[in-house]
C-alpha cells in the first residue's frame, strides 16, 4: 500500500510538472495548446535516441531533448499561434491547430524507422523502449517494504525544484511580471511598452521545455517511450489536472497533478487496475460539473 | 402601473449594487433612470429582467410577478430590452435580427419543417413583412434588411437592436443607454423614435447618462446613487434637487450651476457643429513633435476617424474634446500603435508611429495613459510601477525614478504593497499616472483621466496633470468633461463624429458661446 | 490515382470492390452531422464518439445475448443514447468553450476506460466478436445518411434553427428575446447522441469486431470528427460531410504518401485553419463555432470613441 503511495508520489510528479506547462500557456494566452503532449513525447524519444542510436552519455542527449522542446516551443508560436493571433482568430482556433502539429509530431515519429526520412530522430516506429539498465546510475534502496529506485525517487525533488524556480521566476522577476502583466490585461502590457509577441514566445518556451523534460523523466523512470506515450498518458490526463487544480493557477497544477496521482492510486487500490484511468475522467467531469473554476482558479462572470 | 418595483435589493460580495429601489412606472410613460457611473442602474434592470436574481424586494408587470423567473420567462411575458453594449446578432442579417425577435410569436414547426420541402409558405411571408415594417417603425429604410448587423454603422446598429426588441410586442421596452456613442444629430434623431414609439402607446424606461436626453424626453425621472434611489419626480424637480445636483453633477467645486442643462441641450450641441469655422482657430506650432496628417482610422465598416490633422508643439498641453464616441480615444489608439489608421500618417519625432511596434513607440517616449485606467488589479502598486519602468530600465536611477514618483502621489506611497485592485478609482487613476510617467514621456496621451471620479478626485488628478506639465512634460488630453480639460489646455480642438469641428486656445473655446452651451451647460 | 480512375471508368466495379470505404463515409457522414448540430447551437461538445460506443455495444450486446431483431436492437441503442445525453448533457449545460469541450472528453474517456474497459459483458480491451450483420448493406448506410442530413436541414430552417443560432451568437441577447436557451441546447445536445449513436450502431455492425480502442471511441476519434466539421466548415449542414468525405478518402488521393499521411493530415488541417478557416464549404464558418463568452476573454471590442 505505501509502495503505491510512493508510486503516486512519482506520477503526481510527472502529472504536476507537465500540467504546469500546460497552464502556464492557458493562463497567459487562453488558449490550450494541444501540442503539448506531442513535445512530451518528443523530449523523451530524441533523448532515448540520443543515448541508444548517437552514442551521447545521458546527460548530454538529456540536455538536446529539453533544448529541443524548448525549440519546439518556438514552432508552436510561430507556426500554430502567430498567424491566428494576427488574424484575430477565435481561441479554438489555436485549439485545431496545435491538434494540427500534434498529429504531426507523432507521426513523424511513428514513422521513424530505420532508412526512412525520419531516422535520425527514431527508428523505433510504433514500439515501445526503455532506457537500456545502466543508462543513468540507478541504485535501489530497500527500507521496510518500500523499494526506492533513485531514478523514481529523483522525480520528486527535480520536479520540485522547477515548480518553486518558476514560481519564484513568476512572483519576483522583472520577466515574470512582464508574463503576468500579459497574462491579466494584454492591452495594457503593450502600453507599458512590453514586446507581447516575445512574451508569449517566451511562454511557449519555457512550457515547452517542461513538458519536454517531464517527458524525459517519464521515460527513464517507467522505462516506456514511444509515439503513443504522451497520448496515452498525459494528453487527457493533463486536462484533468488543470481543471482539478484550476486552469491558469501554477500552483494549481501542481496540486491538481498530486492529487490526480492520489485519485488514481486510490481507484487502483479499491476497484483494481481497470479503475485507475475511469475514476481520473469521472473526478473531471464532476469538478467541472460542480466548480468548473478549479480549486485555485477564479470565478468567472459575464458582464451583460 | 404598469411596472412596480418595491423594495428591490440586490448585493455583490460586499458591495451594495442595489439597495432598497422602489419604483413605479406609469401605462404609456416614459420613465427616466439616471445616475452616475456605478450607482447600480444596469444592474437593476438586469434585475428586472431576470439576468441577476432578486436578493429582496419584488416587482410586478401589471399583475404577473416577476422575481424568481428567468430572462427568457420574464421576456416572453412582455419586457424588451436593449443593452449598454449592443447585443446583436453579429453574423446575421438586419432582417434576420428582427425575425428572431419573433420568436415567442412563433409558432413551432419542426414538424411542418420536416414534412415539406422549401417552398416559401405563408407565415414566413407575413413574418418577414412584419419584420420589414419594424425596421420602418425604426426609421431603418429597407435596403438595411440584407445587410450583415456586423456591417451596420454604429447608429443604425442601435435602432436595429430597437427593432429586434419591438418584434416581441413588449408592454414596457427598457432602452439601456440608447444614445450611448452618438453625436448630437443622431442623438436628437434617437429622441424623436423614442418619443414616436411613445406616442403609439408603448411605455420606456430610460436609462442614459446624458442628462440632457433624458430631461428631454421623460415625464419623469428617477435618480439613483450607489444603489439608493435619491430622487424622484419630473424633470424639472430632480435637476433642481439639490442631492442630485451634488451627487451627479459635481465636475468642479467652483462651478455654480443653478440648474441642470436643459431639454435644448442637444439643439446646442448642433449650432456647435454649425459654428463649426466661425471661431478663430489659434495657430498651430511651427515645430511640432507629433504631428498628425489626415488620418483616417476605421473599425471594418465604422469610419471612427475621418481625415483629421492637427499638431502638437514641445512643451504645450493640447485637449481633445467632444462627446462619447467622437473618435478621441480611437485617435490616441492609433497614436500608441494599437490600431492601424487606414490612411493618413502620424508622426512623432521621426517616428512613423501608422508603422511602428507599440513596445517601440513606448521606449521612444510616447506613452499613453489610457481610459479606464487599465492597471494591473492583481498585483501589487509597487509591481505596477516597477513593471512600467521596463521601456526605460536603467538600473540604479529606476528605483530613485520610483521613489520620485511615489513623492508626487503621495496616497500611493503609503498603499505600495497593497493590490492595485484595491484601491479607489481615484487613487487607480493616480496609479496609472505615475505608471505613465516611469516611462518617461516626452509626450503623455492621457484618456479621459477623470472619468468616473468623484469631484475632488478630479480636482487633485487635474492639479498632478498641471504639475506634470510644468516639469516639462507635452500633454495631449483627451475629456469629456470639457470645462477642466479647456481650463488647463493651451490649445484645443473639438471633435465630433470623428472630424475636427473647431480648433482654438483654451481661453478662445472656453468662452465660445456655442462651445459653452453644447459642453459645458450654459 | 488509380483510384479515381477506377471510379469514373468502371463505376459499378468501383462499387463493389469498395463496399466498406463507401460506408465508412457514409457513417462518418452521419457522425459528422450530429457534430454539426451541436457546433451550430454553440457547444464545442466531443461527446460523439461515446455516443457513438453505446451505440455500437448496445445493439451489438443486444444481438449476442437477447437475440433480438436488429431493428429493435438499434432502436433501443439510440434511446439508451438519448437518455445518457439527458443526463450528460443536463449537468455542462453552463459550461462554454473549452470546458465543454474537456467535460465532454471526460465523459468519452470515463465511459470508454471507466466503463467499458472494465465491464466484462462488453469484452474488455480484447472488444466484442459478432456476426456482421450488414443491415442490408451500403445501400441503408447512404439513406441513412441523406435522411439524417435532410432532417438536420430543415431544422435549422425552422423555428428550431433559427433559436440555435442565436443562441450560438450570442446567448445573453438570445434571451433577452424570449428563446429557452436551456432547452434548446439541451435538444441539439439529445438530438445529436440520438444521431452518433446510430451511426455507432450501424458502424457496429460493419465489422465482426467492436474494438474499444482510442481510435474508434476514443479522443483519437472526437478530434477526428472534430476534424470533418473544421475542414468542412459549418456554416451548412453539408459542411461536415464533405469534410467527412474528404478525410476518408484522404489516404486514397495521396496515395503515394503512404505512411506520411498522418503529418500531410496535420499540416493540411493548420494550414486550413490558419488560411481558410470558414472550411471548404464555408461562409463565416469558425464564427459559428465561436462561442460568444470564451472564459477569461479579455478580448476587447473596439468601442467607437
Amino acid at each position: 500500500m505505501d509502495q503505491q503511495i510512493l508510486n503516486a508520489i512519482f506520477i503526481g510528479s510527472i502529472y504536476a510538472l507537465f500540467a504546469v506547462g500546460y497552464t502556464l500557456v492557458f493562463g497567459i494566452l487562453d488558449i490550450l495548446n494541444l501540442a503539448h503532449s506531442a513535445v512530451f513525447m518528443l523530449g523523451a524519444a530524441l533523448t532515448y535516441s540520443l543515448v541508444v542510436n548517437h552514442g551521447q552519455p545521458f546527460w548530454i542527449a538529456a540536455l538536446l531533448g529539453i533544448a529541443a522542446s524548448a525549440l519546439m516551443g518556438l514552432v508552436i508560436e510561430h507556426v500554430c499561434l502567430r498567424p491566428l493571433r494576427r488574424r484575430h482568430a477565435p481561441p479554438i482556433a489555436a485549439l485545431i491547430s496545435t491538434i494540427g502539429l500534434a498529429l504531426v509530431i507523432v507521426a513523424a515519429v511513428e514513422q521513424g524507422k530505420s532508412g526512412s526520412l525520419f531516422s535520425w530522430l527514431w527508428v523505433d516506429g510504433a514500439n515501445s523502449v526503455a532506457f537500456p539498465a545502466g543508462t543513468v546510475p540507478n541504485p535501489t534502496w530497500h527500507i521496510g517494504d518500500l523499494t526506492l529506485e533513485a531514478s523514481k525517487v529523483l522525480i520528486i525533488p527535480i520536479s520540485i525544484a522547477l515548480m518553486l524556480i518558476l514560481g519564484y521566476v513568476m512572483r519576483f522577476t522583472q520577466v515574470g511580471r512582464g508574463l503576468r502583466a500579459v497574462a491579466e490585461n494584454p492591452r495594457a502590457a503593450r502600453l507599458m511598452g512590453l514586446d507581447v509577441d516575445r512574451m508569449i514566445s517566451l511562454t511557449l518556451v519555457i512550457s515547452s521545455a517542461l513538458g519536454g523534460l517531464a517527458g524525459i523523466l517519464f521515460g527513464l523512470a517507467l522505462g516506456d517511450i514511444s509515439p503513443y506515450i504522451g497520448r496515452d498518458n498525459v494528453e487527457v490526463r493533463g486536462l484533468a489536472v488543470i481543471v482539478l487544480g484550476g486552469m491558469g493557477s501554477i500552483p494549481g497544477a501542481v496540486i491538481g497533478g498530486y492529487l490526480l496521482g492520489l485519485i488514481e492510486i486510490l481507484a487502483l487500490v479499491t476497484f483494481g487496475s481497470n479503475a485507475r484511468g475511469g475514476v481520473a475522467f469521472a473526478a473531471l467531469f464532476l469538478m467541472l460539473v460542480l466548480r468548473p473554476q478549479g480549486l485555485f482558479g477564479t470565478r468567472l462572470r459575464e458582464r451583460i | 402601473m404598469l411596472l412596480r418595483l418595491d423594495d428591490v435589493r440586490r448585493h455583490f460580495g460586499g458591495v451594495h449594487a442595489v439597495d432598497g429601489v422602489s419604483l413605479d412606472v406609469e401605462q404609456g410613460s416614459i420613465q427616466g433612470l439616471i445616475g452616475p457611473n456605478g450607482a447600480g442602474k444596469t444592474t437593476l434592470v438586469n434585475v428586472i429582467t431576470g439576468y441577476t436574481r432578486f436578493q429582496s424586494g419584488q416587482a410586478w408587470l401589471e399583475s404577473d410577478e416577476l422575481s424568481g423567473l428567468p430572462a427568457h420567462r420574464i421576456a416572453g411575458l412582455g419586457i424588451a430590452r436593449t443593452f449598454q453594449n449592443i447585443r446583436l446578432f453579429k453574423d446575421l442579417t438586419a432582417l434576420e435580427n428582427v425575425l428572431i425577435g419573433m420568436h415567442v410569436r412563433r409558432r413551432d414547426d419542426t414538424l411542418a419543417q420536416l414534412g415539406t420541402l422549401p417552398v416559401f409558405r405563408g407565415d414566413e411571408q407575413e413574418r418577414i413583412k412584419d419584420a420589414y415594417a419594424l425596421l420602418e417603425s425604426v426609421g431603418l429604410p429597407s435596403s438595411v434588411g440584407p445587410r450583415h448587423a456586423a456591417t451596420l454603422p454604429y447608429g443604425d446598429q442601435r435602432r436595429l437592436e430597437i427593432a429586434r426588441a419591438l418584434a416581441l410586442r413588449p408592454r414596457l421596452l427598457i432602452l439601456d443607454e440608447p444614445a450611448a456613442g452618438m453625436n448630437p444629430s443622431e442623438k436628437q434623431g434617437m429622441r424623436e423614435l423614442i418619443e414616436r414609439l411613445n406616442a403609439d402607446g408603448l411605455t420606456i424606461l430610460l436609462i442614459d447618462h446624458d442628462m440632457r436626453l433624458v430631461m428631454g424626453v421623460c415625464r419623469r425621472v428617477a435618480v439613483l446613487n450607489f444603489g439608493k434611489k435619491i430622487a424622484d419626480g419630473t424633470p424639472k424637480e430632480v435637476s433642481t434637487d439639490p442631492t442630485v445636483i451634488k451627487a451627479y453633477l459635481g465636475t468642479g467645486g467652483e462651478r455654480e450651476v443653478r440648474s441642470a442643462p436643459g431639454a435644448t441641450g442637444v439643439d446646442e450641441e448642433r449650432e456647435v457643429e454649425q459654428a463649426a469655422g466661425s471661431s478663430p482657430a489659434a495657430r498651430e506650432p511651427e515645430k511640432a513633435i507629433l504631428d498628425v496628417e489626415d488620418l483616417t482610422v476605421s473599425y471594418g465598416a465604422i469610419v471612427a476617424v475621418r481625415g483629421v490633422s492637427f499638431r502638437v508643439a514641445a512643451g504645450e498641453i493640447v485637449a481633445l474634446i467632444g462627446a462619447n464616441g467622437a473618435g478621441k480615444s480611437t485617435i490616441l489608439n492609433t497614436l500608441s500603435g494599437l490600431i492601424r489608421p487606414e490612411s493618413g500618417t502620424a508622426t512623432f519625432d521621426g517616428l512613423d508611429l501608422a508603422n511602428a511596434k507599440a513596445s517601440e513607440i513606448v521606449k521612444r517616449g510616447l506613452v499613453q495613459v489610457p481610459e479606464g485606467r487599465e492597471i494591473l488589479a492583481r498585483q501589487s502598486v509597487m509591481e505596477n510601477l516597477e513593471l512600467a519602468t521596463w521601456a526605460r530600465r536603467d538600473g540604479a536611477t529606476t528605483r530613485r525614478r520610483i521613489e520620485d514618483v511615489l513623492k508626487r502621489f503621495p496616497i500611493l506611497g503609503e498603499r505600495r504593497d497593497l493590490s492595485a485592485g484595491s484601491l479607489s478609482g481615484g487613487e487607480q487613476q493616480m496609479l496609472a499616472i505615475a505608471r505613465g510617467l516611469l516611462a518617461r514621456p516626452r509626450l503623455l496621451l492621457l484618456d479621459e483621466p477623470s472619468l468616473g471620479l468623484a469631484p475632488q478626485m478630479v480636482d487633485e488628478v487635474f492639479r498632478a496633470v498641471e504639475e506634470i506639465h510644468k516639469d516639462g512634460t507635452t500633454i495631449l488630453l483627451v475629456e469629456q468633461n470639457a470645462l477642466r480639460a479647456l481650463a488647463i489646455a493651451d490649445r484645443a480642438y473639438v471633435i465630433e463624429t470623428g472630424r475636427i469641428l473647431l480648433s482654438g486656445s483654451g481661453d478662445d473655446l472656453l468662452h465660445n458661446p456655442a462651445v459653452r452651451r453644447a459642453y459645458l451647460g450654459g | 490515382m488509380d483510384f479515381f480512375i477506377q471510379l469514373f471508368s468502371d463505376p459499378i466495379g468501383f462499387w463493389n470492390s469498395h463496399t466498406l470505404l463507401i460506408s465508412q463515409i457514409g457513417i462518418n457522414g452521419i457522425v459528422a452531422t450530429s457534430m454539426f448540430l451541436v457546433l451550430y447551437s454553440g457547444q464545442l461538445s466531443l461527446a460523439a464518439p461515446g455516443f457513438m460506443a453505446i451505440g455500437a455495444y448496445t445493439s451489438v450486446l443486444m444481438e449476442l445475448y437477447w437475440h433480438t431483431p436488429v431493428v429493435l436492437n438499434v432502436a433501443v441503442a439510440v434511446i439508451l443514447a438519448g437518455i445518457v445525453g439527458l443526463l450528460v448533457g443536463l449537468p455542462v449545460l453552463r459550461l462554454r468553450g473549452v470546458f465543454l469541450a474537456i467535460a465532454t472528453i471526460g465523459f468519452v474517456e470515463a465511459l470508454r476506460l471507466g466503463v467499458i474497459l472494465n465491464v466484462p459483458i462488453t469484452g474488455e480491451g480484447l472488444g466484442l466478436q459478432h456476426e456482421a450483420d450488414p443491415l442490408g448493406g451500403v445501400p441503408i448506410i447512404l439513406v441513412s445518411l441523406v435522411m439524417v442530413v435532410f432532417v438536420v436541414w430543415r431544422l435549422t430552417k425552422g423555428r428550431l434553427g433559427s433559436a440555435w443560432s442565436a443562441i450560438r451568437q450570442d446567448e445573453i441577447a438570445a434571451l433577452s428575446q424570449g428563446i429557452h436557451v436551456a432547452r434548446y441546447k439541451m435538444i441539439a445536445f439529445i438530438l445529436s447522441a440520438l444521431i452518433a449513436s446510430y451511426a455507432g450502431a450501424l458502424e457496429a455492425h460493419l465489422n465482426f469486431f467492436v474494438d474499444p480502442g482510442d481510435s474508434q471511441y476514443g479522443v483519437t476519434r472526437a478530434v477526428q470528427i472534430l476534424t470533418f466539421a473544421v475542414l468542412g466548415g459549418t456554416g451548412f449542414v453539408i459542411g461536415p460531410v464533405v469534410g467527412a468525405l474528404i478525410v476518408t478518402l484522404l489516404p486514397y488521393i495521396f496515395e503515394g504518401a503512404g505512411d506520411y499521411i498522418n503529418i500531410i493530415a496535420g499540416i493540411f488541417l493548420i494550414a486550413v485553419i490558419i488560411f481558410r478557416p470558414q472550411g471548404i464549404v464555408g461562409r463565416g464558418g469558425l464564427a459559428i463555432v465561436r462561442p460568444a463568452w470564451w472564459p477569461r476573454s479579455r478580448a476587447r471590442a473596439p468601442s467607437p470613441g
